[in-house]
């Protein structure tokens, strides 16, 4: 599946995304700290307006991958290409990337494994600073509070309510966010994200430590998002019930490699992933 | 009036509109805060109106009995102090406070302050002659812009080199950023001293022997402040207090209107947790060069107010221990807290000028009285840093977030144990659990409901634990 690297490739790939329908396309991304290869050459496609899932063990290279997608680590080689722009390209033998910050604008938006909201600002600010690159006032309209930087924040905030009013969160906008609990925390760390006005909408663990019925409510909650907001979901997962329960394609990481790739349905049944999961015995009983 | 004048001018007429309707709505919002709150509202503005009379007060009421006073009260100097300290606190609130970004070189950039007003507006540069300050006899030596002008420049300048040491000291965190800040403090005022008797070569550049910067013996006179032919110097009596007033409530005004704005969020987003700033779509680069700049500019104020003032200005003045000085009212006032850091530097520059040069005083008297000589001897004022480091480690241990704390630091140091939030999570899911329970069993649902709803009378304190908590919270702010 790897594309053959045809030497260096000087020049950032812009807008040739073969086939429209793909939001992100990673080819042969690997990323090596000091002598352990965490991603090794996946390539990897997000259709648009899917929902899509990366499952592995403890240690398969997600959260890297993930990493590798918003521009907080740069690979060690490799190429995504995003929305026709590029966000990682190559360049002389090894690869450069954008800055988070950039990718963000892109269209890119997060929430992370361990819950990482400004923990004592509320929850209004937390979703204002997810605005944050969609704000065009300057510092000097602070100081000076011109008209149109009261306009835009007061804009702002309106549009911050209805997000927080979207996860259902309205109620608690002057509260500070750890005083959240922790079902809600994660609902406003999506809601920030959402802020973002991202295209693609990666979810790392998001129904991590919840139970059954929280868990159930965070599927619906997801499904609705998309249909809602026209988002791209990629989510990282452990539980198995939501990854097969929601995801439309789902791809198998094992060793920092693609073990295993398809419907939720097809991954289930390959013995390679039984066998990474549960171990060789399992695969053959 | 202008708010009556037709549309046009563009941006600015609309600017200026916007703030002649927001002053002509202060009436109405004082009226709105009395009612809402009549108690503090009457407190604060008995505060304000003491403060704007204070060195009238001073002068006639107490300066002629201040011996009978039970303790010393802050002179002209003192209160001018007060004030440049004030600017300077402010400043560096934003880049500590704010931003959280701990910077100990902070006095570099009051002497760059300081320094831009000496060289802009004094007979220092001797061999040109370049008077803008309509207070200034034509024709004198030197350089000599009118102070507001100087003073804007100063700022800038300051800022300038704020965004300049930031640049370096970007990817460095908490102890490390600490100490590169620290040298920098360092190294600005020793290029001050050093800066005489210069010989440089460059091009077309050619400096023989030359006094670049006054050396050991700074700069002296500068010209004082002067607006319309009224002096602020220091000989001026209390003028200086009130141009200090002025420059301090524009300090304020800009550093709320900055932390009440995007940049402000992203500041506190960056001291919150940095990667995930990041990740949101806030240039950390930027926004961190910003808060070095801005915040720098505050002590261009303040430098600028030094040197204008007191008609002179040395490198001996900006030692590592005034970036201490600032730092400590920060801490002491309430890190985050633009009122709190205000309180911070009026009461430190309080007991560094007044309180312990009194208390020597008075163990000089007793000294004498007792024919004591040793007892004469003992100076507070000598080890000032000894009796604010001692306040400082009791701040720590009896009330770390300061006397006027920001929200955020309250609740970070006084809440209940972070499992609180995940128990009170637990509640709630075990409430959920319940009402799912409850749906089942169908038929009983009316009485379910009722008893539920008797349980969440009975149960309503214990369970509005942590909005409640943030509710006082902010009460008390």
């Amino acid at each position: 599946m790897t594309v053959a690297s045809d030497g260096a490739r000087a020049v950032p790939l812009t807008g040739q995304v073969p086939d429209d329908r793909l939001l992100l396309r990673a080819r042969d991304v690997s990323k090596r700290f000091g002598g352990l290869l965490a991603v090794n050459s996946v390539d990897f496609d997000i259709p648009r307006g899917s929902i899509v899932s990366i499952i592995g063990p403890n240690g398969a290279g997600k959260t890297t991958f993930f990493n590798m997608m918003t521009g907080y680590y740069t690979p060690s080689q490799g190429e995504i290409t995003f929305d026709g722009q590029p966000i990682v390209w190559q360049k002389g033998k090894g690869a450069r990337s954008r800055s988070p910050h950039e990718v963000t604008r892109l269209g890119i938006g997060r929430t992370f494994q361990n819950i990482r909201l400004f923990s004592t600002m509320s929850a209004l600010d937390n979703v204002l600073v997810g605005m944050h690159s969609h704000l065009r006032s300057h510092w000097w309209d602070a100081v000076l509070r011109t008209p149109s930087m009261l306009a835009e924040e007061a804009d702002a905030k309106e549009k911050a309510m209805a997000l927080l009013d979207l996860v259902g969160l309205r109620r608690y906008a002057d509260t500070w966010a750890r005083h959240l609990p922790y079902g809600d925390q994660r609902r406003l760390e999506i809601a920030r994200a959402i802020a973002s006005r991202p295209k693609l909408l990666l979810l790392d663990e998001p129904t991590a430590g919840m139970n059954t019925g929280e868990t159930r409510g965070m599927i619906a909650f997801i499904r609705q998002l998309r249909t809602e907001l026209d988002l791209t979901v990629l989510l990282i997962e452990h539980d198995m019930r939501v990854v097969m329960g929601i995801s439309e394609r789902v791809t198998v990481l094992d060793h920092g490699e693609v073990l295993a790739e398809g419907t939720p349905d097809e991954v289930r049944r390959d013995p390679k992933v039984i066998e990474a999961y549960l171990g060789r015995g399992a695969a053959e009983a | 009036m202008s708010a009556a004048r037709p549309a046009g001018g563009g941006a600015l007429g609309v600017w200026l509109r916007g703030i002649v309707r927001g002053l002509a709505e202060i009436p109405d919002e004082y009226a709105a805060a009395f009612r809402r709150a009549p108690r503090r509202t009457a407190l604060v503005t008995l505060l304000l109106a003491l403060v704007v009379v204070y060195p009238f007060i001073y002068r006639y009421v107490f300066l002629p009995r201040q011996s009978a006073l039970p303790l010393p009260l802050p002179d002209d100097t003192v209160m001018v102090f007060m004030l440049i300290f004030a600017a300077l606190a402010i400043g560096l609130n934003i880049v500590i406070g704010f931003a959280g970004l701990l910077d100990l070189g902070y006095v570099a950039f009051y002497a760059l302050g300081a320094y831009t007003a000496a060289f802009l507006a004094s007979p220092h540069w001797h061999g040109v002659s370049l008077v803008l300050n309509p207070d200034v006899l034509p024709g004198s030596p030197g350089i000599h812009l009118p102070f507001w002008i100087v003073l804007w420049l100063a700022a800038i300048v300051a800022a300038t080199f704020g965004a300049l040491l930031g640049a370096p000291t970007l990817r460095l965190r908490g102890d490390y950023l600490a100490i590169v800040t620290l040298g920098f403090g360092e190294i600005v005022p020793i290029i001050f001293k050093n800066l005489i008797n210069v010989d440089f070569a460059l091009g077309p550049i050619k400096l023989v022997n030359a006094n670049l910067t006054g050396g050991p013996l700074g700069i002296n006179p500068i010209d004082p402040p002067t607006i319309l032919g009224i002096r602020f110097g220091a000989i001026s009596g209390f003028n200086a207090v009130y141009l200090g007033m002025v420059i301090v409530l524009m300090s304020i005004v800009i550093a709320r209107n900055l932390e009440r704005s995007r940049m402000g969020r992203a500041w506190m987003a960056i001291r919150e947790d940095e990667i995930a700033a990041e990740m949101m779509g806030v240039n950390t680069v930027r926004t961190k060069l910003l808060a070095f700049g801005l915040g720098a500019s505050f002590a261009g104020f303040g430098g600028a107010l030094q040197a204008s003032y007191q008609g002179a200005t040395t490198s001996d003045f900006f030692q590592f221990s005034t970036s201490i000085l600032v730092v400590i009212m920060i801490i002491l006032g309430g890190m985050g807290n633009i009122w709190g850091v205000l309180l911070g530097a009026i009461t430190v520059v309080y007991v560094d000028k007044t309180l312990l040069p009194w208390i020597g005083q008075r163990f000089g008297d007793i000294g004498r009285a007792l024919d004591s000589p040793e007892l004469a001897r003992i100076n507070p004022a000598q080890f000032n840093f000894l009796i604010l480091g001692l306040v400082l480690v009791f701040m720590m241990r009896f009330r770390p977030e300061g006397l006027i704390p920001s929200t955020q630091r309250r609740v970070e140091l006084h809440e209940a144990p972070p499992d609180q939030a995940i128990a009170s999570a637990a509640v709630i899911a075990d409430q959920a659990a319940l009402a799912t329970v409850a749906e089942q069993t169908a038929a009983d649902a009316a009485t379910e409901q009722a008893l539920e709803a008797e349980a969440a009378e009975a149960e309503a304190p214990g369970q509005e634990t942590p909005s409640q908590e943030s509710r006082e919270a902010e009460d008390q702010s």
